[in-house]
């Protein structure tokens, strides 16, 4: 009946359907690699996220809940929560306040300039929190910050300076990281909003300003509500700033505490229960996210034809223009202009100008050996980290989406938990599950690999979802009736057509990866030290023109990893901001 | 020998407690034969196309190809061991691969050698008119074209097999009637068994041997395409294939297999009916819009109908016909017989083309 080459095939199962109906068909590379993926969710996701429920109840005395007691009753933590939610918050306001104008701006207006709001967002989002952070610090610390030394000495001016180190620079500082989640919902949601729908209301009488409050605003306000909440998860995540700039300021956060509580000695049972907290109120606001984004859909009836209409907001939109600017300047120019002038200066101050120098650049590059050392390590972590996160989001996303393996939803979301955990949270957890293991892995290269790729496999998953689900299955179909094993047909058929998405994902993992800071605060040693966590370091020592000039090492290699894995991948650029 | 036997195969999608996709099919797909599977969406004629292909497993029953054994609920070898062929409705051209890449897969997968395998890609792209364009990507090609990339995939590897799955649905109108008579030479030239989805009961017509019609998951009618249009075995049948009138009546005299079967209107019609039937049964009498003939009502007499309305199709006009009862008839004249809306008729019936089925629930419409 067949030819004798099928015939010769191993035998194989039919997609999933079959799976399980014999021993020959349980050993067959596809139930091979599928188990292989669900293996790596569980010691990845789900083992550490039992060891730090376990850590977080079990104290000297056994099974209690003291830790948790502990953490309700000190002012110590309490104090931390708070000061959580009150940045969160305020965050949150103001990524709507800054968002939801430029989202409205570029695609409901004619001000000019759209494309310079758009690389300001992208990036806004790419900027690493840290580095912004010290940039500020640079400009606006109470004493030596280059504008609060001008306005005092020089223009005479004290009541003009601000204080980073408070709540307020705080917020500032993590404003520029998370308004760009609010914008980029909202512009989505704006562009997909048909313009029949104003139209409508405007042929029944209503005023232009009057349409926008009563229609385009209801129908984009899931948007707005859910792009907050993320931009609140991710602002209370942040380790970077809130060391740099609260830690000066007083200010204790719940990453800053739970990072403390690892000073000698550590307190693993305390540091479990104030995580698994964290946790519950990240997964509380995602999951509000999700209830408001499930609410949205009604936006994108109007399809791929939706033809939103531009207001012409005459001579305003200059005064639109200059608010784009404005946030532009704050967000982008002023940080990267104080950084490279900082890396360049001799001495930072008032007049930097005039002893301009590469000693630093000679100093972190040739001379500190952390550097060459972290450099190393953090392109071979992200590297690595970006491609298992790939290839395990491509097997999670095909299990779910092609066969009928029981129980692969729940395997789809265990591999989503890590959107709700914080760097730090997953640091702890990690920690917990490896002490535990009779594998030395506390220290090394590894628990940092394990710890990326657990974080920003979610993005592989999204990544490799939306493109499978752009892939009739009839085009895999029709390999195998061909006679194609499963092997044969994702070499053949699946990988090339979901290649260039998978670049992007990629690349959507490395960014992160390679500035990651809070979770490898708690994981790095010595040897396996990351870029990440030499410039917090440098830092921490006070090198003020080393640190900058690090940091605009950073810089350069992130740049050309985006520019090079953008030509490799074909082109295919992908907003970056999909992340969450 | 490449005969398909289907016996007793069910499927039951998960979840879904409202009837089965499919419930005890049993088909014998002869060797050779050109076999349409015909029916309404969700009838479960893609289940079973995909049940013989082997991407489903059944619940019950068991699938056969000759005297091998390929699908039961506890084995189902997969696709790539049956050596079929299948053309999708999508075409499932590969994007990624030239016209000549995706014709020569099945080859390489058996191990053909280069030499032979262009060969028989050249032969294969010959066949389905393409010589010259294996060096094309798809989306270079027109929807016809792509749809012929996909037809010489399946066939170039000479499967005993090819199933189609609704492979015309995506073309324009012309073309689709030109791609169906290259699908019937085909078969014939090849003699290869081909099993065909379609919901289009022209098309059916047009190219099968053999027509099952289904419905609900069920099979309704397993015969040639002139069986399943004039004898109807019952009135899903008849109502799916093609126009029809469904005039409810009481039959009135019975002698034999004949029948005089009474409509509301006072129309007489002499016809065979169904076994079983008694005198005085409730019946529905299915007649065709081209059985019935309409004279103007001579001068003086009523007539039995008026014309209500007409649409001028061309080779045709149709009549939608006003009886006494309050019924409507609808009739398809030639042309030359023109009638004016408002206009008494006489109607005839053909009455030895009609087909007689019992009336389970009482008709709305009876007088």
């Amino acid at each position: 009946m067949a030819t004798p080459g099928i015939a010769a095939e191993m035998d194989r199962q039919a997609a999933g359907d079959a799976a399980g109906r014999s021993w020959r068909a349980l050993l067959s590379l596809e139930n091979l690699v599928m188990g292989a993926a669900v293996l790596a969710v569980i010691i990845l996701i789900v083992l550490p996220l039992c060891a730090l429920l376990a850590g977080s109840v079990i104290s000297d005395e056994g099974l209690s809940l003291t830790h948790f007691q502990e953490v309700f009753s000190s002012r110590l933590y309490t104090q931390a929560l708070i000061n959580s939610l009150i940045l969160g918050a305020w965050t949150g306001l103001f990524s709507i306040l800054v968002g939801v104008p430029l989202a409205w701006a570029v695609s409901r207006t004619n001000v000019p300039g759209k494309a310079l709001i758009r690389a300001t967002a992208t990036l806004s989002y790419l900027s690493p929190p840290f580095l912004t952070a010290i940039a500020f610090v640079n400009l606006f610390s109470p004493n030596a910050g280059l504008i609060n030394i001008f306005l005092r000495d020089v223009a005479g001016m004290p009541w003009l300076t601000f204080n980073i180190f408070s709540m307020s620079g705080l917020v500032l500082v993590t404003v520029l990281h998370t308004f760009p989640f609010v914008y980029l919902l909202t512009t989505t949601a704006l562009s997909s909003v048909d313009a029949s729908f104003e139209e409508a209301a405007q042929i029944l009488g209503a005023s232009k300003w009057r349409t926008a409050l009563v229609i385009t605003g209801p129908l984009v306000a899931p948007a707005i509500l859910s792009g907050t909440l993320i931009a609140f998860v991710n602002a209370i995540a942040l380790f970077g700033s809130q060391a740099i700039i609260g830690l000066p300021g007083r200010i204790i956060t719940l990453p800053t505490r739970i990072y403390s509580l690892f000073d000698y000695p550590p307190e693993y049972g305390l540091a479990s229960a104030l995580s698994l907290i964290f946790v519950a109120i990240t997964i509380l606001a995602l999951y509000l996210q999700r209830a408001f984004l499930a609410r949205r859909s009604y936006v994108t009836l109007a399809g791929k034809g939706a033809r939103p209409r531009l207001v012409d907001l005459g001579p305003a939109r200059w005064a639109v223009f200059a608010f784009c600017v404005a946030v532009f300047i704050v967000a982008i120019a002023a940080p990267y202009l104080t950084l490279i002038a900082v890396s360049f200066s001799k001495s930072w101050g008032i007049n930097f100008w005039q002893g301009l120098t590469l000693a630093h650049y000679k100093f972190i590059l040739l001379e500190y050996d952390v550097t060459q050392r972290a450099i190393k390590n953090s392109l071979i972590l992200a590297v690595i980290a970006a491609t298992v996160a790939v290839v395990l989001g491509t097997l999670i996303g095909w299990i779910d989406l092609r066969t009928k393996l029981p129980g692969r939803r729940l395997l789809d979301y265990a591999a989503l938990i890590p959107l709700g955990l914080p760097g730090i949270v997953m640091a702890v957890a990690l920690i917990q599950f490896w002490l535990r293991m009779p594998v030395a892995l506390y220290g090394t290269m590894g628990i940092l690999l394990l710890a990326y790729v657990a974080r920003y496999m979610p993005l592989g998953v999204r990544s490799a979802n939306s493109a499978l689900q752009q892939i009739d299955p009839s085009l895999e179909e029709s390999a195998r009736i061909l006679g194609a094993s499963w092997g044969m047909t994702m070499r053949e058929v699946t990988l090339p057509l979901i290649r260039p998405a998978l670049f992007a994902g990629w690349l959507l993992v490395f960014v992160p990866v390679i500035q990651e800071l809070s979770a490898s605060i708690l994981l790095f040693s010595s040897q396996s030290i990351t870029l990440a966590v030499a410039v917090y370091n440098l830092y921490e020592t006070g090198y003020t023109e080393p640190v900058a000039a690090l940091a605009m090492v950073n810089m350069v290699i992130i740049g050309s990893a985006i520019w090079l894995a953008s030509k490799l991948g074909g082109n295919r650029n992908q907003s970056a901001g999909v992340a969450n | 020998m490449a005969g398909i036997t289907i016996k007793d195969v069910s499927k039951n999608y998960g979840g879904k407690s409202e009837g089965a996709a499919l419930s005890g099919l049993n088909l014998e797909i002869r060797d050779n034969t050109f076999v349409t599977l015909l029916g309404p969406s969700g009838c479960g004629k893609t289940t079973t196309l995909r049940l013989i292909a082997g991407y489903l497993v059944p619940d019950t029953g068991s699938v056969h190809v000759g005297s091998r054994l390929v699908s039961s609920p506890d084995n189902v070898v997969p696709p790539e061991r049956r050596g079929m062929g299948m053309v999708f409705q999508n075409y499932a051209v590969w994007p990624h691969k030239t016209v000549f890449e995706n014709v020569v897969f099945g080859l390489r997968i058996r191990k053909v050698p280069m030499e032979q395998a262009r060969a028989q890609v050249e032969k294969a792209l010959a066949l389905v008119n393409l010589t010259g364009l294996g060096n094309r990507l798809p989306s270079e090609l027109s929807g016809g074209q792509q749809q012929r990339v996909a037809l010489a995939r399946s066939l170039v590897v000479e499967p005993e097999i090819l199933l189609l799955d609704e492979p015309l649905s995506n073309l324009d109108a012309k073309l689709r009637e030109k791609m169906r008579s290259e699908l019937k030479q085909l078969q014939r030239r090849t003699g290869i068994t081909f099993v065909y989805v379609t919901h289009d009961q022209a098309e059916a017509l047009a190219l099968s041997d053999q027509i099952a019609v289904m419905h609900g998951g069920l099979l309704q009618q397993f015969g040639t395409p002139h069986e399943v249009y004039a004898k109807p075995a019952n009135r899903i049948v008849a109502d799916f294939m093609g126009l029809v009138n469904l005039l409810p009546g009481r039959v009135q005299v019975l002698a034999g297999k004949q029948g005089l079967v009474v409509t509301p209107g006072g129309m007489n019609l002499e016809l065979d009916v169904p076994d079983g039937t008694k005198l005085g049964d409730e019946v529905e009498v299915a007649i065709r819009p081209e059985d019935v003939t309409l004279r103007a009502a001579a001068q003086g007499t009523a007539g039995n109908g008026t014309i209500r309305e007409l649409t001028f199709l061309g080779n045709i006009i149709e009549y939608f016909v006003t009886l006494g009862s309050g019924e409507e008839l609808r009739v398809q004249a030639h042309p030359s017989q023109h009638f004016e809306t408002g206009q008494r008729v006489a109607i005839a019936i053909d009455a030895a083309h009609c087909n007689v089925f019992p009336r389970a629930v009482p008709a709305r419409l009876a007088a």
